[in-house]
């Protein structure tokens, strides 16, 4: 009787001991998805768009005007309020909208939400990224409407769009190529977007994939957006993988100088709080594209 | 090092005094003034990259890292006399907004003197956490500026 007690004592002591370890692992396993989150998120310059331009705006509670040739278009609120933000998303819906480029309720999402680039993105990072977006405060603030010129402002018009210019699909390494070359083509080509901005882009708005990354003479804003192949004179072809990564990481340029609009706020937000490893990466993908002819 | 800037800029001044008489030194014409004014310009470059070979540990020149330093300060608190207006003149990056908005352009340039002056303390301390985060803020104050009142065309 009392070594069946005690024994069943120590069972239970032992699976509440076990319990406690499996809830701590899950906790930790928790909090490493959540903080491999927030580096993606980072990487993915997500807070770039999804704030507002105002002095102490909510982070990723969106607002901010996104000026294009096709209307003035305005960032979602992507933190975990049920009804104003993304709380009620299910993993699925999640993936969907940067797979697919389709939001929970089925309807098309015109391309300045660049799922364009982030089809590419893996499962277990989205699902990461989303582990971190939920981690935080819910902000409750409904979303602008976009205005657009009136033939653009049905999501119809998005559909038609992806129909021609978009093709869905995961990041496929090559397996000729280095590990670090596949690291960087990933986060050039897809979680980064660079595409997104130094891609030129046809007048409905697609990007001219074989022109990639060689400069949009009118991005984002109305800026010029320069090339950044390897081309020596309209490129970046002169500077060294170590210009490249000091860039993302400071800021400056070769030569001393420092660039301001766009690409100061996704050094500031983003390139700058990545690894050395990968900022390392993107430079040696940056340097191996050679301009096309 | 703050100390010796104003010593520095008097030095530079008497020279200029010494060698052309007032009057041609009154009133540049819009051109050299936008010569002049891309000159130093570049040369606050020409410092910022040699500092940033110094901070990256990339080389160790005996005690020009605090000079480099100096002498960015030193340029940076000339920007605010070589904007003059009429200056926007060929072929230039300077925005409008410099002389439309000039209190917001002397606000921007206040931030890069404070910035350059706090770098050159702290090289001049020789602590290099504190250096390297004064270099990050000199970067920032020029991206601020180049932001509002440079043309974007890289």
């Amino acid at each position: 009787m009392t070594i069946e007690r005690s024994a069943a004592g120590g069972r239970a002591l032992c699976c509440a001991a076990v319990l406690c370890l499996l809830t701590t692992a899950a906790d930790a396993a928790g909090q490493d998805l959540v903080e491999r989150g927030e580096y993606l998120v980072r990487a993915g310059g997500c807070i770039t768009c999804h704030v507002a331009e105002e002095e102490g705006a909510v982070p990723f509670a969106g607002g901010r005007a996104i000026e294009s040739p096709f209307g003035t278009f305005y960032s979602p609120n992507i933190t975990p309020d049920e009804e104003t933000g993304i709380g009620s998303w299910s993993d699925e819906d999640f993936l969907n909208a940067f797979w697919n480029g389709v939001n929970p309720d089925g309807d098309h999402y015109f391309p300045a939400f660049p799922y364009t680039s982030y089809t590419g993105i893996t499962r277990e990072d989205l699902l990461a990224m989303k582990a971190y977006l939920f981690s935080l405060e819910p902000v409750r603030q409904p979303n602008k409407e976009h205005d657009l010129s009136v033939l653009l402002s049905s999501r119809l018009a998005a559909g038609l769009w992806k129909r021609r210019y978009f093709e869905p699909g995961r990041f496929e390494p090559d397996p000729d190529q280095s590990r670090e070359w596949n690291r960087g083509a990933y986060l050039v080509r897809h979680l980064g977007h660079c595409g997104e901005c130094h891609t030129p882009r046809s007048r409905f708005g697609a990007l001219e994939r074989d022109r990639a990354l060689t400069g949009n003479p009118d991005g984002p804003e109305g800026d010029k957006v320069p090339n950044i192949t390897a081309d020596p004179e309209d490129g970046i072809g002169e500077w060294s993988t170590r210009d490249i990564e000091y860039f993302l990481e400071s800021g400056m340029l070769p030569d001393g100088d420092f660039a301001g609009g766009a690409m100061a706020d996704v050094i500031d937000e983003g390139t700058s709080h990545l690894t050395d490893a990968d900022r390392h990466a993107i430079a040696v993908y940056l340097k191996s594209l050679t301009p096309p002819p | 090092m703050q100390r010796r800037i104003p010593v520095s800029i008097a030095a530079v001044a008497s020279l200029g005094i010494g060698a052309f008489s007032a009057n041609t030194l009154a009133d540049p014409s819009p051109e050299d003034a936008k010569d002049y004014r891309q000159a130093v310009m570049s040369s606050l470059g020409g410092h910022v990259k040699a500092i940033s070979l110094h901070v990256r540990g990339l080389v160790d020149y005996d005690g020009y890292l605090a000079k480099h330093a100096e002498a960015l300060a030193l340029s940076a608190s000339e920007i605010e006399q070589i904007f003059p207006a009429g200056s926007n003149v060929g072929d230039s990056e300077a925005l409008p907004a410099i002389w439309d908005d000039p209190d917001a352009f002397a606000e921007a340039v206040a931030q890069l003197k404070e910035a350059t002056a706090a770098f050159a303390d702290a090289t001049a301390s020789g602590d290099e956490a504190a250096m390297g985060s004064a270099f990050r803020d000199v970067g920032k104050a020029c991206k601020g500026c180049h932001d509002r009142f440079r043309k974007d065309d890289d």
